[in-house]
């Protein structure tokens, strides 16, 4: 149904890493060189940049030798950042060449490009520049407003999910040796999409960044199947243009009913906390109340995010919604995890932080593409639906509907295990 | 048949019944007010801005009137086809239904409004910016989503219980609510005391004269957005206030006018005039309900969410049928305000002196158009006001 995107993202990492350099710290201390040879090369890259703009304005087809160098420095930039965040292991060369690194990308040759999309290029890139800056640092997106001097609020939406899942994929790296793979996949995902907005912005490619993770990751195995996941019938993407123009006051009445069901939640949960502890197994009617719960947040957020179309019902009823989910039944869980749950919550609170600001800017840039074309993008659906699901997982380790921890995989997982799985099983 | 007729004509003698008592007024039923022409207290340019500025204020509103109106035909027509965008059952995809005219009516009278900022900007009425009134209609349009929700919740909830008899049990649960939102209006501005010490010892004089005791007065403020002087008094029992806008208290009045506002807003509350607001509510809201009930019934009923969009229509369209006379009921509470105040403060000339300055700081018209009187002036006109004034320092100067 989709073209493969002609940028490219390869992974072949085994997701081991060196307890030495695993230590963001240490890290970062080993990257100085090359955060001070990137900054050169930004420079030579800004220049560059104008003049295979005003090349490729001339003669339709950007020049090869600035092609190559434009690759050579995407290329890189994408070695030098899965480096910090723990997506790759190997110490980055400096020149980004083609396959030396274990997280990589392909880019196309150079090729004719409409005059038109190169002359608007900086802006018709904006939308992905401030998507790719919420998933993975790059293009900035800031916003500040200052009323007074001594005044002044601002929000910094930059890099979050690869910033959080280097973050703790640094720990975890040091106490096992390996990278968990959802949080590889998660920064490698963010990394590739950042790698194919700037390769629309510097000419490389004519194609537009594609958000969906499961395009961007093909190839990679899928994660095993959480308990806790994303079910419904196929999205076909129509938006009605009325209700998309007014989604924000007509959720109103749902978030008002979800802010009055999460008080009675909160009591339910603590209940059933104790009464988890005690006999190691949620009571069903709490269980049966919280997960009412669980799919009426997802059925509001994704209406609100415009993730699904319809206006969702008021009971969190299975079954009823495009975007549903699927919840396991009341099992025995263990009295530890239990009992610290809100302390292990954290980590996963960190990752959902960081896809919250990605959603948050899927639903804005959605908002404009479902009014003027009465759709959605595929693309920015499926991530859409990656961050929702991620905060459902969450939502129901937190909430003592699962002990399954939330798996960061923008992949959804497989009934079956797949090749890495078996292959770290057998290790 | 004969049996229907008489519960018909039971229920049309009580309403009338009721009606007469919530009429009762304190003005002299034999107070006659002279014939006052305009151009002995206004000058002709004031009049000529009023006039020119009300003409246009009027076709704008006019303007709306037809847009809203052909909107929601549409939207009762075809309306229904929002339906494949809900997945929230009937209820709720009644709701949606709800929620979707009244934003396609919002967004037809964009238009409208925008012209009505210009207008009223043009005349310093209003300093409030275009993007706000927009951006922030949108955003308040969630508010109203909500209540509108409540209420098609009420209706439909009681139409899948009692069928079309659900008029009966939701209009009470209605009159419920106006009196809740009445006893809690004044919570939903932000307001402060009044700093004025004159003022706040004439208020605590009238109070006690009109048997209202310790009524608090405050200011609340609007200068930001407006500079049209108001006051109103709200709440009942406990939470009964005057308040008053700061665009009042800025020094464009004096303080025996500002007396005499005080005095009136006092009288409403004398009167009991919030209370026999909820009791004229709900003498319209049995009928009107009603009405909905019957015109809906060939959608299937209001248990049924295609009957959504012609309930807003016939809702709206019984609103404007019963606007004169909601405007004259309005009219004739304000008028026993006005006569409040005559005779609290005893100070006609004062009284005289505020409606003069309401025509330069509102540019409302003193003896406006049937149009305009049947229509929007749910006030007596500033002739008719001053006209009492003249009729009480009268009557006060013939009486020993």
């Amino acid at each position: 149904m989709h073209q493969p995107h002609p940028v490219r993202l390869v992974v072949e990492d085994d997701l081991r890493r060196n307890r030495w350099t695993a230590f963001f710290v240490v890290r970062f201390i080993f990257a100085i060189p090359h955060l001070i040879w990137i900054f050169l090369w930004t420079v030579a890259v800004f220049f560059a940049a104008i003049a295979n703009w005003l090349a490729s304005l001339v003669r339709g087809t950007p020049p090869q030798g600035l092609h190559r160098f434009m690759c050579s420095y995407l290329r890189y930039s994408l070695h030098l950042t899965s480096y910090l965040a723990l997506a790759g292991n190997p110490y980055p060369g400096f020149l980004g060449e083609e396959g030396e690194y274990p997280i990589d990308v392909r880019f196309p040759e150079p090729s004719h490009q409409n005059r038109w999309s190169i002359f608007l290029r900086l802006f018709l890139a904006l939308p992905a520049l401030v998507l790719s800056s919420a998933l993975a640092g790059s293009g900035g997106t800031r916003f500040s407003t200052s009323t007074h001097a001594s005044r002044s609020t601002s929000f910094s939406g930059g890099g979050a999910l690869i910033v959080a899942c280097g973050l703790l994929g640094s720990f975890a790296s040091l106490v096992r040796g390996r990278m968990p793979k959802g949080l590889r996949d998660a920064a490698a995902y963010a990394i590739g999409y950042s790698a194919q907005a700037g390769a629309y912005l510097l000419l490389v490619t004519d194609r537009y960044p594609n958000a969906d993770p499961t395009a961007m990751l093909e190839g990679v195995d899928r994660p095993p199947e959480h308990p806790v996941h994303l079910v419904g019938a196929a999205d076909d993407l129509r938006r009605s243009r009325v209700t998309v123009l007014f989604r924000l006051p007509l959720a109103l009445v749902h978030l008002i009913w979800l802010g009055l069901w999460s008080i009675a939640i909160f009591f339910a949960v603590v209940v059933n906390w104790f009464i988890t502890l005690f006999t190691g197994t949620p009571a069903r009617s709490f269980h049966r109340f919280t997960c009412a719960y669980l799919r009426q947040w997802l059925h509001v957020v994704a209406f609100l995010t415009l993730t699904a179309n319809p206006f969702p019902g008021f009971v969190g009823e299975f079954g009823h919604y495009p975007l549903d989910l699927e919840l396991p039944q009341p099992a025995r869980q263990n009295r530890w995890t239990t009992f610290f749950r809100l302390f292990l919550f954290v980590p996963a609170a960190l990752v959902r932080g960081a896809l919250s600001g990605a959603l948050f800017w899927c639903a804005v840039l959605t908002w404009f593409y479902a009014l003027a074309t009465g759709s959605a993008s595929w693309g920015l659906r499926n991530l859409a639906a990656y961050a929702l699901r991620y905060d459902a997982q969450t939502n129901a380790y937190l909430l003592l509907v699962s002990e399954a921890y939330p798996h960061a995989s923008p992949l959804e997982g497989a009934p079956e295990p797949q090749h890495e799985f078996a292959e770290a099983a057998a290790a | 048949m004969i049996r229907r007729a008489s519960v018909v004509a039971a229920l049309a003698a009580a309403w009338t019944a009721a009606a007469w008592f919530l009429w009762q007024t304190k003005v002299p039923s034999s107070l006659r007010l002279p014939h006052v022409d305009e151009r002995r207290f206004f000058t002709a340019s004031q009049l000529h801005a009023a006039s020119s500025y009300s003409s246009v204020a009027d076709w704008l509103w006019i303007g709306g009137v037809i847009v809203q109106l052909s909107v929601l035909v549409l939207y009762a027509w075809r309306g229904e086809r929002f339906t494949r965008d809900s997945a929230a059952g009937p209820m709720g995809t009644g709701m949606l239904l709800g929620m979707v005219g009244f934003a396609l009516v919002w967004l037809a009278q964009v238009p409208f409004t925008v012209l009505g900022l210009w207008w009223e900007r043009r005349h310093h009425l209003t300093s409030v910016g275009y993007f706000d009134t927009v951006f922030g209609g949108w955003l308040g349009l969630g508010t109203e989503f909500v209540f509108l929700c409540v209420a098609l919740a009420v209706v439909m909830g009681f139409a899948r219980l009692v069928g079309e008899w659900w008029w009966l049990p939701a209009a009470p649960v209605f009159v419920g609510l106006a009196l809740l939102f009445a006893f809690v209006d004044l919570w939903l501005s932000t307001t402060h005391a009044l700093h004025d010490a004159r003022l706040r010892a004439a208020a605590t004089r009238f109070e006690r004269v009109e048997g209202v005791p310790h009524t608090p007065i405050v200011v609340e403020r609007v200068r930001r957005s407006t500079t049209l002087p108001n006051a109103e008094a709200a709440g009942m029992g406990p939470s009964r206030r005057v308040i008053v806008w700061d665009t009042l208290v800025d020094g464009r009045f004096t303080e025996r006018e500002l007396e005499v506002v005080v005095a009136h807003e006092l009288g409403h509350l004398a009167r009991h005039h919030i209370w026999k607001d909820v009791g004229w509510y709900a003498l319209f809201a049995f009928p009107g309900a009603w009405a909905i009930a019957r015109a809906t019934r060939r959608r299937g009923g209001m248990s049924l969410p295609p009957a959504v969009p012609l309930a807003l229509l016939v809702l709206v369209v019984l609103n404007y049928l019963a606007l004169p006379l909601q405007n004259a009921i309005s009219r004739h509470m304000e008028a026993e305000a006005d006569w409040m105040a005559l005779r609290t403060t005893r100070d006609p000339a004062a009284a005289i002196g505020l409606f003069r300055r309401f025509v330069p700081t509102t540019l409302e018209e003193p003896d406006p158009s049937t149009f305009d009187y049947l229509l929007r002036e749910n006030h007596p006109t500033l002739v008719q006001r001053i006209g009492m004034a003249e009729a009480y320092a009268t009557s006060a100067a013939q009486s020993p």
